[in-house]
C-alpha cells in the first residue's frame, strides 16, 4: 500500500485499509503508455474496490464483474453528474447523462443512425474520407499520425454526419483541440461557450433548411405529445457526439498505430487479412480489447453497501475499462494480445444501456482506416518512441504525438 | 437446437453479427438483434456457441429441441 503524501480530509465512512494515492491524471515521468498506471494498481497492493481522494476523492473497481455491474445497476450508480473531478453544474448531456427511462427517449432517436446498418451506409464516404488524407502524405516517407491523421478522421466524419461542410474542419480541429486538451481554466470557459454557440447556430440553420443529417433528425424530431425537443435537449445531444465521437476514436487509433508500427507481424497478420472482413474485425476486436481509452464515472443514488463496502449517496466511481478488460478471470492470458482470440468479451464500450451508441462507427473508421493505411503504407515504424511528455492520462488516455516514418 | 435472445438485455453491441451474420442481425430501428435462423444448421453450431459467448450482455441461449 503507497503511504499518501498528503492527509486531505478522508470521508468517514472510508476505512483506511481502502485507501490509495491514486491521480487517474498523473503520468509519472518514464510511463509511455498512459493505460500503464491503472495496471499498475494491483501490484502496489490496492484493493479490487479501493478509495483515492484525489480529484474530489472517489472509488475505483478494479473487477471485471464490479465494473460491469457499475455500468448494469443504475438504480444504484448513476450517469447523472458523475464527472470526475466534480464539475457542477454540468450540462445534462443527452442521452448518455440521464438514467432510464429518461434516458430511452434520445437513445432511441439516434439509434437508428447508428446500427450496423447505418454504419455499413457510411463506408464510401469514410473511404475517401481514408484514402484522400493518407494519399497525401504517403509519398512523404512519415507523418505526425496524431494530427495529421487520427485527429482529421474522426473530426471530418462528424462533419458529414452533422451536414457541415468539409472547410469547417480547420475550425472543429481547434475547437476539439482545445476542449479536449487545453488545462486553461479561462481558455476552457471560452472554449465551451463557443462549441455551444457553433451547436445551436448549426441546429437553427437545420431547422430552417434541414437535410439528410444527424442535426436536422434531432431537430424534426417530435416527443411522445408530438413536439419539438427542447433546444436546451437538442444541443446537449449534439453536444455529446461532439464529446464522445471525436478524443476517443482518435486516441484509439494512436495506439493502435504505435503498436502495429512496433511490431511488423502484426502488420502482416493484417494484411494477410485484407480480403477476409470477419478476419480482419476480429483482429481490431483484441486491439479493441488490449486499447481501452476510455474510463467511465458513476454516482452513488443513495447510502448503500457493494460488495461488502460501505458507500454513501454521491460518492463517485470509476469503471476502467482498460482495467476490466484484462482481468484473468475473464480472459484467457489477458496479458496477451492474441489477433486471434476466440472468445473475447471486452468492455471497451461499456455494457448495459449506455453501451457507446457509436461502437459500430467507431470500429469501421478503424478498419477502413487500417486497411486502407495498409494498402498504401504497408510497413512504417516510430520515428522516436513517444516520451512521458508527450502522453496524457484523465478519461480518455492517449498521445499528443505519433511520429511515423517509412 | 435454437438460439434465443433476451431482448430486454440486448444492448445492440452487434458481435453476434460479425461473427455469425448466417444467423444474427440488427434491425434497422432499435439496433437489438434480429434471429434470422433461430434452428440453426448444425454446420453453424460452432460460430452460433461463439456468438453466445461473445455477447457482452449475456443476452444469447442456446435451448435443446425445435418447439419451444
Amino acid at each position: 500500500m503507497t503511504t499518501l503524501q498528503w492527509q486531505p480530509s478522508a470521508p468517514d465512512h472510508v476505512p483506511a485499509d481502502l485507501m490509495v494515492d491514486f491521480d487517474f491524471f498523473h503520468i509519472p515521468d518514464g510511463v509511455t503508455d498512459p493505460t500503464a498506471i491503472w495496471h499498475g494498481l494491483a501490484g502496489r497492493g490496492a484493493p479490487p474496490i479501493f478509495y483515492t481522494p484525489r480529484n474530489g476523492g472517489h472509488w475505483v473497481f478494479l473487477r471485471y464483474a464490479d465494473i460491469v455491474e457499475g455500468y448494469r445497476n443504475h438504480e444504484m450508480f448513476s450517469t447523472r453528474g458523475a464527472q470526475v473531478p466534480p464539475i457542477e453544474p454540468y450540462p445534462v448531456l443527452q442521452p448518455n447523462g440521464v438514467d432510464p427511462p429518461q434516458h430511452d427517449v434520445f437513445r432511441k432517436l439516434l439509434a437508428p443512425m447508428f446500427t450496423p446498418l447505418a454504419v455499413r451506409r457510411m463506408t464510401e464516404g469514410l473511404q475517401q474520407r481514408a484514402e484522400g488524407l493518407i494519399s497525401g502524405f504517403a509519398g512523404k516517407g512519415g507523418c505526425d499520425f496524431v494530427k495529421d491523421y487520427a485527429a482529421k478522421f474522426p473530426t471530418g466524419t462528424f462533419l458529414d454526419l452533422f451536414g457541415l461542410p468539409e472547410e469547417r474542419l480547420p475550425e472543429f480541429l481547434r475547437l476539439s483541440d482545445t476542449f479536449f486538451r487545453s488545462s486553461d481554466p479561462d481558455l476552457r470557459a471560452a472554449n465551451l461557450n463557443e462549441i455551444y454557440a457553433v451547436l445551436e447556430e448549426l441546429f437553427r440553420e437545420k431547422a430552417r433548411n434541414p437535410g439528410n443529417d444527424i442535426a436536422s433528425a434531432l431537430v424534426q424530431a417530435r416527443d411522445a405529445d408530438g413536439k419539438q425537443h427542447t433546444w436546451e435537449d437538442i444541443i446537449n445531444c449534439g453536444f455529446l457526439l461532439f464529446v464522445a465521437g471525436l478524443d476517443t476514436v482518435t486516441n484509439t487509433m494512436t495506439y493502435v498505430w504505435r503498436y502495429l508500427a512496433t511490431t511488423p507481424e502484426a502488420r502482416q497478420q493484417f494484411r494477410s487479412r485484407m480480403d477476409d472482413p470477419a478476419a480482419f474485425m476480429n483482429a481490431i476486436e483484441e486491439l479493441m480489447r488490449i486499447n481501452a481509452v476510455s474510463t467511465i464515472s458513476r454516482r452513488v443514488t443513495h447510502d448503500c453497501e457493494f460488495k461488502g463496502v460501505q458507500f454513501r449517496k454521491h460518492d463517485r466511481v470509476m469503471l476502467p475499462n482498460t482495467v476490466a478488460n484484462r482481468d484473468a478471470s475473464v480472459f484467457r492470458d489477458p496479458q496477451a494480445i492474441d489477433l486471434d482470440r476466440t472468445v473475447n468479451n471486452h468492455v471497451t464500450f461499456g455494457v448495459g444501456p449506455h453501451r457507446c451508441i457509436g461502437s459500430h462507427l467507431a470500429k469501421r473508421e478503424i478498419m477502413i482506416s487500417l486497411q486502407e493505411w495498409l494498402r498504401q503504407i504497408p510497413d512504417f515504424r516510430l520515428a522516436d518512441e513517444p516520451g512521458s511528455a508527450s502522453v496524457f492520462g484523465g478519461p480518455v488516455m492517449g498521445f499528443e504525438t505519433l511520429k511515423l516514418v517509412w | 437446437m435454437k438460439v434465443i435472445a433476451n431482448l430486454d438485455v440486448c444492448q445492440g453491441h452487434a458481435r453476434c453479427e460479425d461473427i455469425c451474420p448466417e444467423v444474427f442481425a440488427t434491425d434497422a430501428v432499435e439496433g437489438k438483434v434480429v434471429i434470422n435462423q433461430p434452428e440453426f444448421p448444425p454446420e453453424l453450431e460452432e460460430k452460433v456457441r461463439l456468438a453466445v459467448r461473445n455477447c457482452p450482455e449475456g443476452a444469447l441461449r442456446i435451448a435443446k429441441g425445435g418447439a419451444a
